[in-house]
């Protein structure tokens, strides 16, 4: 039970970021700090046509940071839908009531996939070299979760979306880091990363609605809880290592 | 310390004299020991006078391979491998001389005295300054591929993404039209074990060029077996092309058309038999599911 709390807690924190999402949206309010007091942007200013943008180009550790960011989402959502794919029929057979939640966990998780797809595409980023592996072993991690019960694939869930929620934040936190430093230096943002921060804090927060749902529907109540999402966090950990390499 | 000259030729600052056209640096040339010598003194007894002889210091990355990563769609693309110093030399050697004399040293110096350089300057494009002349071919004939693609647009267009990809890679191929003859001599000189990593990264980039102009959107394992199959048949292509006397090389242009088809019925085999397994797969699991096992 002790480890509970802080999932709840993290889950909760980052559930009120939700209703500050919109603001995130003005372009020029592009870093965390500023949200909360952030006042409407100025009613001027929408009059005149914007100049051309003063773009700074991108460093290759930048470069590196952003194609490796990119395929990390992509396996990981990869993953996810295959996740949620094996786990639907063993789940559903036994508790038929949970049709809906599972449904729109999957379809969520598919237009994740679709948004990393066309990103993945638009900027020439490979994908990861171990697609096949990282298929076999999420729908090998969602089957054997179902067939151990609701319990163990609500945990299996949880402990997924936690590691998760926690990558895309430390990938957010990057960005907003190369936006502030090209502000700083007087650059402008271009919308290719307004919008690559809005899409991450949107499935963000749509991962971290899931890791909700499972701690709603009994993911605490899997038997050796402390071991199953020890072992998925471990793993998920270090998938997301390799994927960021190869 | 026999000569001190030679450690500050290896430095940037020699090699913007050295780059620099001939008529400038006449007036220095006499004088060289001394002028030459003075960053040397001043580098070895503080470093900061050193970075102040040269404020923007052209340092390559250490591996001065444009690698492929994320590609900016309104960032400005950051500088390629070759230096602004670099790029008339060499354009100049491919352009003029290349033709006539090969990939050699000849070459460069030629370049070097039509653009007033010091003979010397050459041997300051590197370790090897021949496969820094190859690899600005295979750099800059890949660069032109896009501006290619764009006056040949109304041919690309009403084609499916295979015959796109075609088309492309002969496009890539006709430029070797006028250094063919060279261009075994250039494969052996690529072939050097030092230099193999930069040639088989140029293939790469040029294979990902392609299907990336053909306007394929491929984020699966297939993104790794197209792009190393085109990367054989095109290696291929460019051997056959050495030896092909036809007109137009035409006959280069069978070989690869037939290439070319031969890795797509493999694909669609390979393709199928994945689909089959997947398929009976997931029908032998649901007709154990319909007869009551719990999985």
């Amino acid at each position: 039970m002790a480890s509970s709390r802080p999932l709840l807690r993290t889950a909760r924190q980052l559930a009120t970021t939700k209703i500050l999402l919109p603001v995130s949206l003005f372009p020029r309010h592009v870093s965390t700090t500023s949200s909360p007091p952030s006042p409407p942007p100025p009613p001027g200013s929408n009059g005149t046509p914007p100049p051309p943008k003063k773009l700074k180009p991108l460093t290759q550790e930048q470069k590196d940071f952003l194609s490796s960011a990119l395929r990390v989402n992509q396996a990981g959502e990869l993953a996810a839908t295959l996740i949620y794919t094996a786990q639907t029929p063993p789940i559903l057979r036994r508790e038929p009531h949970l049709k809906p939640l599972m449904k729109h966990m999957y379809d969520q998780e598919a237009d994740h996939l679709r948004v990393f797809n066309s990103l993945i595409a638009k900027h020439r980023v490979r994908p990861t070299a171990l697609y096949p592996l990282w298929s076999v072993l999420a729908t090998g991690l969602g089957w054997s979760t179902a067939v151990m019960g609701k319990e163990a694939a609500m945990a299996c869930t949880e402990a997924v979306e936690t590691e998760i929620g926690g990558h895309y934040n430390a990938q957010i936190r990057e960005l907003l880091k190369m936006v502030t430093e090209w502000e700083a230096e007087g650059y402008d943002v271009s919308d290719e990363f307004t919008e690559l921060i809005s899409t991450l804090r949107r499935i963000r927060d749509e991962e971290l609605e899931h890791l909700d749902h499972a701690v709603e529907h009994d993911a605490q109540k899997a038997e050796p809880h402390w071991l199953l999402t020890g072992i998925i966090r471990a793993g998920c950990r270090g998938a997301i290592w390799v994927s960021e390499r190869v | 310390m026999t000569s001190p000259g030679a450690v500050t030729y290896s430095g940037a600052a020699a090699r913007r004299i050295l780059l620099r056209p001939a008529t400038t640096v006449r007036s220095l040339s006499r004088s060289l020991p001394t002028t030459a010598a003075r960053p040397l003194t001043t580098s070895t007894s503080t470093l900061p006078s050193r970075q102040q002889t040269s404020p923007q210091p052209q340092q390559r990355p250490p591996r001065h391979l444009q690698s492929r990563t994320y590609h900016s769609t309104t960032h400005p693309s950051p500088p390629g491998p070759f230096t602004q110093a670099e790029t008339p030399l060499l354009t100049t050697a491919l352009t003029s001389h290349v033709p006539l004399h090969g990939f050699t040293l000849t070459s460069l110096t030629l370049a070097a005295r039509d653009l007033s350089l010091l003979p010397i300057s050459p041997s300051f494009l590197g370790p090897s300054p021949v496969f820094r002349l190859i690899h600005y071919h295979l750099y800059s004939t890949r660069t032109t591929l896009s501006s290619l693609t764009a006056v040949h647009s109304a041919s690309l267009s009403g084609l499916s993404p295979p015959e796109k990809v075609e088309l492309l890679t002969w496009l890539r191929l006709k430029q070797n039209e006028a250094i063919i003859p060279h261009w075994q001599q250039a494969l052996a000189v690529m072939a050097q074990p030092s230099h193999v990593p930069t040639a088989v990264k140029e293939l790469a980039l040029l294979a990902d060029e392609i299907y990336y102009l053909a306007g394929d959107q491929s984020v699966d394992p297939s993104w790794y077996t197209k792009r190393g199959g085109l990367s054989g048949i095109y290696a291929a292509a460019e051997l056959f092309m050495t030896t092909d006397k036809s007109e137009g090389f035409q006959e280069t242009r069978r070989f690869l058309r037939r290439r070319l088809q031969e890795a797509e019925e493999l694909a669609g085999v390979a393709k199928s038999v994945g689909e089959w397994i997947g398929f009976t797969a997931s029908a032998g699991v649901n007709v154990l599911r319909s007869k009551g096992v719990r999985i």
